[in-house]
């Protein structure tokens, strides 16, 4: 079992479902900059465990809120509950929301969860992600990056 | 008479998309029919052409939740056209990956997708707000057998070390060893749950079922045995296509199977626990007892019960096989290549899961034969509903769909195997 894990960065998705994959390119262009992030499909329990022991935990996922395509959110998972229906791009039923609140019901969340989504468009199977998806994956790596160096 | 129209656009809380409609008039049922609209999925299909193999592999692809018993399924029916013998280790190896997805499997099932029925919760969330202990207890056990996996599969969910012959790879006996303290909580925790669980109420319903499992003389069966049944089925493997045919119905995009001349059936935990109760181990009977379960127990809702006794006998037998364990001397056997047919049967969690496989003297398969559990289960759900309904019929409109929802979740239904949600549907008419 992996001890306590000051930041942890989890992008979740599906690599053949077009927009859906915007989590997943966020954590592999972090990467691609030296920092550590990871690749989930983004089932609820599979999350739940994935943040286990972690401090400071940013997921980054696809999300139908209806604000344009490639428009970034963020929710702070510890202030306030999180919009189930925006998470409704989820592969699984129990997804990324339900797991934040079978977290909160468990107080099992980390003592910091931040959430970001990238607003998607369209999920069709084998088609690659929209280029306004594309250019928020760009932005919001550079953003999370910032923030890594300015709190370490 | 009365006449009302229930619809429930979503019934979540199993794996896939369908739907369910009722129709009654009165407190007579006209019709029920489970809809299965999630798209065909041709995996038979584009298995021809792709070499024996990658078989495993690419069943395995069917489902996220029990792709052992596809991995399982594909390697026996290719060893058995292959005249393979396996090393007994790689079997007990075998034994003890299927245990941890029936963990897994079956953890998920009784606490996250069956007990809020039970209790009264719309889902596992609001349940875990009023039982956390409960939800803790099943989210470790579901942790547990995904340990099994990783450790025998590479992987929890798709394991990609199973192969025809045996492993791409084997543990060592001290990563087998590291999980025997897991698993006795496991085997603790699991008596606890059907104690629990036992304790919920049931609705008093009972059918003259047809239970159909695999059958070894001295295991509880998860690799291989007869197919029998409690009404004289009792036939090698190979023999499955003449006892049971598929058939197309308008409504669903899963063939629904049947047994010749005698229709519906039932595979799953009741079957295999009615079929096979003098093998489970001395501490699943014991449990079994402690929680008065008759055998046979034809009462589908107590099936939740009955997952709780095999999540005992899988921690049980994981910890057996464990302490016996000695690494094969080699992780996978030679396989020859020659044109040949296998059949095999293996037990998902869900149930029987049938494969056949034609391959050709190069070992490309020819043609490929899948039959899931939940094509299996599909008319008898059917069935249990034309009987279920009229018990609950004068009951609220919101009752009945619940009571609905529960019955269908008593087979733990696969929809994506069987072809992803369920949408119910009940119209009365005066």
């Amino acid at each position: 079992m992996p001890g306590p894990v000051r930041y942890l960065i989890i992008g979740c998705g599906n690599p053949d479902r077009g927009d859906d994959a915007a989590g997943l390119l966020v954590a592999r262009r972090l990467r691609s900059l030296g920092i550590e992030a990871l690749e989930r499909g983004g089932e609820g329990l599979d999350l739940l465990e994935s943040w286990s022991g972690a401090e400071s935990v940013i997921i980054v996922d696809a999300v139908i809120s209806g604000a344009s395509v490639g428009s970034i959110s963020v929710w702070d998972a510890q202030t306030a509950p999180v919009a189930r229906a925006v998470f409704r791009a989820s592969t699984h039923a129990f997804g990324v929301a339900e797991a934040v609140e079978l977290g909160r019901a468990l107080a099992q969340l980390p003592p910091s969860l931040r959430i970001y989504g990238i607003e998607a468009g369209q999920f069709e199977l084998g088609s690659p992600p929209s280029p306004e998806v594309l250019a928020a994956v760009e932005e919001l790596a550079r953003r999370i990056a910032e923030e890594l160096v300015v709190a370490t | 008479m009365t006449s009302k129209t229930i619809r429930v656009d979503y019934l979540a809380r199993v794996e896939g998309e369908g739907a369910l409609q009722v129709k009654l008039r009165g407190d007579r049922v006209e019709d029920v029919k489970l809809k299965i609209f999630e798209p065909p999925r041709m995996f038979e299909a584009f298995l021809r052409g792709r070499h024996f193999l990658e078989a495993p592999d690419i069943t395995a692809r069917i489902c996220g939740i029990c792709p052992i018993a596809y991995q399982m399924s594909a390697v026996h029916a290719m060893e058995r056209a292959l005249g393979v013998t396996v090393d007994p280790a790689i079997r007990l190896l075998r034994r003890l990956i299927y245990c941890g997805e029936w963990i897994e499997s079956h953890a998920l099932h009784v606490y996250m997708l069956h007990a809020p029925d039970f209790l009264g919760y719309q889902d596992a969330l609001e349940m875990a707000r009023d039982h956390k202990e409960a939800v803790e207890q099943a989210l470790r056990l579901k942790k547990i057998g995904n340990y099994l996996m990783i450790v025998l599969g590479g992987r929890e969910i798709h394991p990609i070390s199973v192969c025809v012959g045996g492993f791409y790879r084997v543990p060592p006996r001290s990563e087998l060893l590291a999980l025997v303290e897991d698993l006795k909580w496991a085997l603790d925790a699991s008596i606890a749950t059907a104690r629990l669980v036992n304790g919920f109420e049931f609705p008093d319903f009972e059918q003259d079922y047809e239970f159909v499992a695999l059958s070894h003389p001295d295991e509880y069966p998860f690799n291989e045995g007869r197919v029998v049944s409690n009404k004289g089925l009792d036939i090698d493997v190979s023999e499955f296509e003449e006892h049971f045919f598929e058939q197309h119905v308008r409504h669903s995009n899963a063939l629904q199977s049947q047994l010749r001349k005698r229709g519906s059936y039932l595979v799953g935990p009741l079957a295999r626990f009615n079929l096979n109760y003098a093998k489970l181990p001395e501490i699943a009977r014991q449990t079994a007892s402690d929680c008065k379960l008759a055998v046979p127990c034809l009462n589908p809702f107590r099936s939740i019960v009955v997952r709780a006794i095999e999540l005992v006998f899988s921690c049980e037998e994981a910890l057996r096989i464990i302490a016996e364990y000695e690494p094969p001397a080699a992780p996978r056997v030679e396989v020859p290549v020659r044109a040949a047919t296998g059949h095999a049967a293996t037990e998902a969690p869900r149930g029987l899961l049938y494969h056949r496989y034609q391959i050709d003297e190069r070992g490309l398969i020819r043609s490929a034969r899948i039959v899931p559990p939940t094509s299996q289960n599909q008319k008898r759900i059917e069935e249990d509903l034309w009987y279920f309904v009229p018990q609950i019929a004068t009951q609220p409109v919101e009752q009945i769909t619940l009571r609905c929802e529960q019955a269908v979740r008593n087979y733990d239904p696969c929809i994506s195997c069987a072809t992803h949600f369920l949408r119910l549907e009940i119209e009365r008419e005066p």
